[in-house]
């Protein structure tokens, strides 16, 4: 069985180890360029699953700012990142909120839940935006 | 009105936050902090994507919850802090004017003061592209502010010119916000960004990415109707025949960062020629004894962790200046020398270890040096890249014998 290579660059870190591998069967027989364990795990990863921490903004009503910023709380498959971005899009919060709220529990099934990444204060009411 | 303060930061993005904490927790009283915006933060806010603060605290924050971190910090604290609040001027002697709707024009006579106003973006103006002047031209940083603070998405058919950081984040945005990205083109052989950053957000979406290509023209009436691309050659000069009209609706600008030093300048401090910051030494102190610059205003960085380093040590020692005004020290020049395009810091006084941020003048795809002379000191790595700052430490006790400038040389090994 031949030996396959692929090259990868690791996004865990600003440093972005390049790693080499190479593959038999689908097998991995070398990992090559890491700095660090961690890009180990990113290449395995990669090769299985790549997966993905998504951030992204939802409607905010109420506050100063029309968009309120969040993320999962985990890396989710990468496959799956519009399918979440759909599922926001239509949604709409009320001030106030705080950071690490979660805002959704398990999205679109990813076992992620969606946090606040801020604290967004209720703007006082007759204050025009 | 006059107030007073023994030490007065200017801008609270991540230098100006950490250097208002840091100046306080170094025993400076009186910790004013002046912000021209609504809240603390700076850009942080629209920063919504994860990646600050990996060296720092080892967490993958989002710039907003990074600087949620430092405001938390900071409030635990007496530092005061006054929000829409516009410096206008500062002298020498530390005398600034500052003006905001509850007080109208006021002065603040501080002790010492940290400049930390951080940078702008070089706008279409900064690179004369000929054309007409449709509306859809906007910087990476503005189209940043419209999608993820107020909700408008500046366009369906994006075209990006330059490879900065901020271009590639908001390449990635807008598609994920359904936006069509048609590709991003740089006038360098070599990207501006970081590698991971070409990775997580060209890459990872299929994003093309066309090095030693520029826009050439800009067409449109009422709005932009697309783009001529170019390819350049060695002396970035655009190749005649090589043009290629893009249609698209919208052109987003990430070439280039600008240090915002007016302040800077009307207080007499020197600035670098290749920093367009001031010229500081290890302590983050300006030529202008007492005045201390930190984060983006000195040299544009790659890392908010730097930033926030930089912004630490010149809160410290502005604290110790506005405690015991400081002695005229010596100090002596920090050199660029072979294969160095930026050095930061420019001067070294003999206070502290020397801490380099270091870009390369070219891609460097192999084993090298970075020698320290006249010491017999070098750093080894195994390739360099102008888009990535290197960072070194020279310890104060290997520095304290040095009479001559100080010299960073890159060679290949």
């Amino acid at each position: 069985m031949d030996i396959e290579k692929k090259h990868f660059t690791c996004v865990i870190c600003p440093i972005g180890c390049e790693i080499d591998v190479e593959l038999q069967d689908s097998n991995v027989v070398s990992i090559e360029g890491s700095k660090c364990a961690k890009g180990k795990e990113f290449v395995s990863q990669e090769l299985k699953e790549p997966m993905r921490i998504l951030t992204t903004t939802i409607r905010m009503k109420g506050a100063k700012w029309a968009m309120l910023p969040v993320r999962t709380d985990k890396p989710i498959p990468k496959r799956l990142l519009f399918m979440v971005m759909k599922e926001l899009q239509n949604i709409e919060l009320k001030a106030p909120v705080q950071m690490s709220d979660v805002i959704i529990r398990d999205i679109a099934g990813t076992g992620a839940n969606i946090l606040a990444t801020r604290n967004m204060k209720k703007e006082r009411e007759g204050k025009s935006v | 009105m006059r107030m007073e303060a023994d030490v007065t930061v200017i801008g609270s993005g991540p230098a100006g936050l950490v250097a208002a904490l840091h100046a306080y927790e170094s025993g400076a009283k009186h910790v004013l902090l002046l912000e021209r915006e609504e809240e603390l933060g700076g850009i942080l806010k629209q920063c919504i994507h994860n990646g600050f603060g990996l060296e720092q605290f080892k967490i993958d924050y989002t710039g907003p919850e990074y600087a949620e971190r430092l405001i938390e910090e900071m409030e635990r604290t007496d530092v005061r802090y006054l929000l829409n609040t516009m410096v206008i001027a500062l002298s020498p002697d530390r005398i600034i004017t500052a003006v905001n709707p509850d007080s109208g024009v006021f002065k603040v006579k501080s002790r010492s003061v940290v400049l930390a106003m951080g940078c702008r973006e070089r706008p279409r103006g900064g690179i004369n592209i000929p054309g007409t002047r449709p509306a859809g031209v906007y910087t990476a940083g503005v189209a940043q502010r419209f999608v993820n603070i107020d909700g408008y998405l500046p366009g369906k058919e994006v075209v990006v010119l330059g490879s900065g950081d901020i271009g590639l984040i908001m390449a990635r945005r807008l598609t994920l916000e359904g936006a069509q990205v048609k590709g991003v083109y740089e006038i360098m052989n070599y990207p501006g960004g970081l590698k991971r950053n070409i990775v997580q957000c060209l890459n990872d979406f299929s994003i093309p990415l066309y090095l030693s290509h520029t826009v050439t023209e800009i067409r449109g009436n009422e709005r932009v109707e697309g783009v001529v691309v170019s390819r350049v050659d060695e002396k970035m000069q655009p190749i005649a025949g090589s043009e290629q009209f893009i249609a698209c609706d919208t052109l987003l600008l990430s070439v280039g960062l600008i240090p915002e030093n007016e302040l800077s300048k009307g207080a007499g401090i020197k600035l670098s020629p290749t920093t367009n910051g001031p010229i500081t030494t290890e302590t983050m102190e300006t030529a202008v004894p007492g005045i201390f610059s930190c984060g983006n205003v000195s040299t544009v960085f790659d890392l908010v962790d730097y930033v926030a380093e930089t912004g630490m040590t010149a809160g410290r020692n502005a604290a110790r200046f506005a405690k015991a005004s400081k002695k005229e020290g010596k100090s002596i020049e920090v050199i660029a020398g072979e294969n160095v395009r930026m050095l930061f810091p420019q001067r070294y006084s003999f206070e502290d270890d020397l801490i380099l941020f270091i870009r390369c003048a070219k891609p460097i795809e192999r084993p090298l040096r970075i020698d320290i002379s006249p010491l017999d000191m070098h750093f080894k790595r195994l390739y360099a890249r102008p888009n990535e700052m290197i960072r070194v430490k020279v310890l104060k006790d290997r520095l304290k014998d040095i009479t001559e400038p100080i010299e960073v040389n890159i060679t290949e090994r």
